[in-house]
């Protein structure tokens, strides 16, 4: 057992060495910050937008509608008189930048609808849609009085409505909303992908790196084949969990710091309006971690057996196509099985071993299933890798010693029959 | 007679197409060099896999120190070095060092000093935390020789460790097996170059096809194998000579040059009696010299000028564990 240790130790200790292990470290966390925190400075679309109202019309409403822009978040606005040339020396003002554009009024505006805005920058979502949300109001108060409603009524009927959407998990409302729910489920699907084929394809180079040395010789007088794949799938699996501990830590940080990290950043943001982080319980991510376990001893031990069957890197990278393309089912499955978490195809999907490390974390956020289910699932899933590392363990300990030409599929047979 | 280091009993191993060692039996006393030697393909990699089980023999046993089983069970005690060697190309040369040592069952901090201490002999210090792809191929060579006996065994099994080394490493590698046995380490190495087996080796075994052809120690093979040779040289007269190398139950065979000759000695005959016999010719002797054969020349002999250049087995072929 000490001898397996040393094979952890080394896989541990020299991947974690390398550049490569801290350039993910660190991007993992800025990527993480990334989808925190640039929606939130997106949707401040460069800050307040100085424009002119070019009041057309004959009633108080031009006045009206400058105010409301003012009191909202995005703009600041004066009104002006509409008058000849005035549109073209505005238009020379936004050119100049001294003003960010201006929305022309006029009597129409209630009877058509219609009202017109231009400005250097369009596209904002946020301002635009706080743009046509007070001129509809407006509109729609203006039409009421002149119908004769009272005022205040208008006001009071005016409110926004604003969908909650909850998840209800194992007969228990949850703080979860349907948009986070998706999201959580995806980001899961994304990272067990990347991470069982990223760290099997590392157990898969370590093992052809050893064939290709020839110091596999020297190992295998030492200790059995088993012994080796066994360490080295450990050592690289302890690398994966490093890796996650790393981004859990600096991903919590983040979050429970982000108001003070925004404030230095952008000055006066609150945070809290724009990306919500949907709230992760403790039980969804001891399930992806142990899911994540499972998948990565399944196929890693299908990648050892792949690397060990290779005698190069092209040969190799070929070689593992079928085992990626396996992995890549469930994955590509991540929108039927938040779905329709409770279909025969999602319930399959999470039973059978090469698909449930993706599929079961997926349906386990997206639904409310039964522990029975997760139990089954994991069971089934233990069973595939016990029956995966056998036959992976045969292939290797024949193809760690082989040169030459890659096995043909009926070789491949033969070795797992010896 | 001490317990044999090594005792190979009948190994046979079966290969796709074709049988790689067939029914091999060998045995290494403790404390000697033992040499196997073969030409290209005979086996002796197949056999030294299967001592050091890195592959499973069809049929027969291998003992090592007495005690049933091949060397991964003794792998403590066992230095080995295979053909084709190679190191992790991007570690530094103490952790591969220490690595490889912590495999065999050593500490991880005696592994530091005693890897600390080879790197310091051999010159290689200053290399000790750079990659193993900083250095040369000679220096890797090296690191390979300190790796194998690192972990101080009783036992150093070397693979063609003569196959790429220049005349000067080789002299030191010569020179450190010697040492070792001094030092009372039993050392088997394989080679198809007869020269260094006949410099080095106590005992030997000699296999081709799979098969041994002979084995023994080095001189008594000399004697079995050899024939016994006399190489005479006159000082002009060669008196009655001729009567004498034509005497069957003296002279088995000659070569005559002229003015020097070479006999091989008759079965039940001695190289002194054929002595007497010229002298009493009247022939004048400038030189009579009793020459055992090269171990290169007993080698082609047994194994057959076209095995002798190798044959053509296809590679490692398939190895089957």
């Amino acid at each position: 057992m000490r001898k397996v240790w040393a094979v952890v130790r080394r896989e541990f200790v020299e991947r974690v060495r390398t550049r490569w292990f801290w350039v993910s470290a660190i991007l993992g966390p800025v990527f993480f910050a990334g989808v925190v925190f640039v929606p939130i400075l997106l949707a401040r679309g460069g800050g307040i937008r100085r424009i002119v109202v070019v009041d057309g019309t004959t009633s108080a409403l031009g006045e009206r509608v400058a105010q409301v822009l003012s009191a909202g978040r995005s703009f600041r606005a004066e009104r002006i008189v509409a008058g000849v040339g005035a549109l073209d020396s505005l238009t020379a003002e936004v050119g100049a930048k001294r003003l960010d554009g201006f929305l022309v009024v006029s009597n129409d505006l209630i009877e058509t609808g219609k009202a017109e805005y231009r400005g250097s920058n369009v596209s904002s979502m946020q301002a635009m849609e706080e743009l046509q949300r007070a001129l509809s109001r407006l509109v729609v108060k203006a039409r009421l009085e002149r119908e004769g409603v009272d005022a205040g009524v208008v006001d009071r009927a005016q409110i926004r409505i604003d969908l909650d959407t909850k998840k209800i998990s194992r007969g228990r409302t949850t703080a979860e909303s349907a948009g986070g729910t998706f999201f959580v489920a995806y980001i899961m699907a994304v990272l067990l992908f990347m991470a069982i084929l990223l760290y099997g394809i590392n157990v898969m180079s370590s093992v052809l790196e050893e064939k290709t040395t020839r110091i596999v010789e020297v190992l295998v007088s030492s200790l059995r084949p088993f012994e080796l794949m066994l360490g080295k799938v450990l050592g690289v699996g302890a690398v994966s969990f490093f890796q996650f501990f790393i981004w859990g830590v600096s991903g919590r940080l983040l979050l429970t710091q982000r108001q003070a990290l925004l404030s230095r950043m952008a000055g006066d943001v609150d945070a809290s309006r724009a990306f919500q982080m949907p709230h992760i319980p403790a039980g969804t991510i001891a399930i992806f971690l142990g899911f994540f376990l499972g998948g990565f001893l399944l196929y890693s031990a299908m990648f050892a057996a792949v690397g060990a069957m290779s005698s190069n890197e092209q040969e190799a990278r070929q070689a593992q196509q079928p085992v990626t393309y396996l992995l890549m089912i469930s994955y590509l499955s991540i929108f039927a099985l938040t779905n329709d978490p409770n279909s025969s195809f999602s319930i399959w999907l999470s039973m059978i071993p090469f698909t449930s490390p993706i599929a079961m974390p997926v349906r386990w956020t997206a639904g409310s299933l039964p522990m029975t289910e997760v139990v089954l699932s994991l069971a089934l899933l233990a069973l595939g890798i016990a029956a995966v590392t056998w036959v992976a363990a045969k292939i290797y300990r024949v193809g760690i010693l082989m040169t030459g030409k890659r096995p043909s599929l009926k070789e491949l047979v033969r070795w797992v029959r010896a | 007679m001490p317990e044999a280091v090594v005792a190979v009993d009948r190994i046979t191993k079966r290969f796709a197409g074709h049988t790689a060692v067939d029914a091999l039996s060998l045995s290494v006393a403790p404390g000697i060099i033992y040499g196997l030697l073969g030409p290209n393909g005979a086996g002796k990699t197949t056999t030294i896999r299967m001592i050091m089980s890195v592959i499973v023999p069809d049929e027969g046993t291998v003992r090592l120190f007495g005690t049933m089983g091949s060397g991964r069970a003794q792998s403590a005690r066992i230095g080995f070095l295979p053909e084709e060697r190679g190191l992790y190309p991007k570690m530094r040369v103490l952790d591969v060092l220490v690595f490889l040592a912590e495999t065999k069952g050593v500490e991880r901090r005696v592994a530091r000093a005693k890897g600390t201490e080879w790197l310091e002999r051999l010159g290689l210090a200053d290399w000790r935390m750079r990659k193993v792809s900083d250095l040369s191929k000679g220096m890797q060579q090296k690191v390979q020789f300190i790796s194998t006996i690192l972990h101080d065994p009783d036992l150093v099994i070397l693979d063609e460790p003569f196959s790429g080394l220049d005349p000067v490493n080789s002299q030191v590698l010569r020179d450190t097996v010697v040492d070792w046995r001094r030092r009372g380490k039993t050392i088997l190495f394989s080679t198809h170059i007869m020269e260094h087996a006949e410099k080095l080796c106590d005992q030997l075994c000699i296999i081709a096809r799979g098969k041994k052809l002979v084995d023994g120690a080095l001189s008594t093979v000399k004697e079995q194998h050899g024939g016994r040779h006399v190489t005479v040289a006159f000082d002009g007269n060669q008196g009655a000579a001729a009567q004498v190398f034509a005497d069957r139950r003296l002279v088995a065979r000659v070569q005559d040059f002229g003015q020097e000759a070479e006999l091989e000695i008759a079965p039940e005959a001695d190289a002194q009696e054929i002595l007497r016999a010229l002298v009493g010719s009247g022939a004048r002797l400038a030189r009579f010299e009793l020459v055992r054969p090269s171990l290169h020349k007993i080698f082609v002999d047994l194994v057959g000028p076209d095995a002798a250049t190798a044959a053509a087995v296809p590679g490692v072929g398939e190895a089957r564990a």
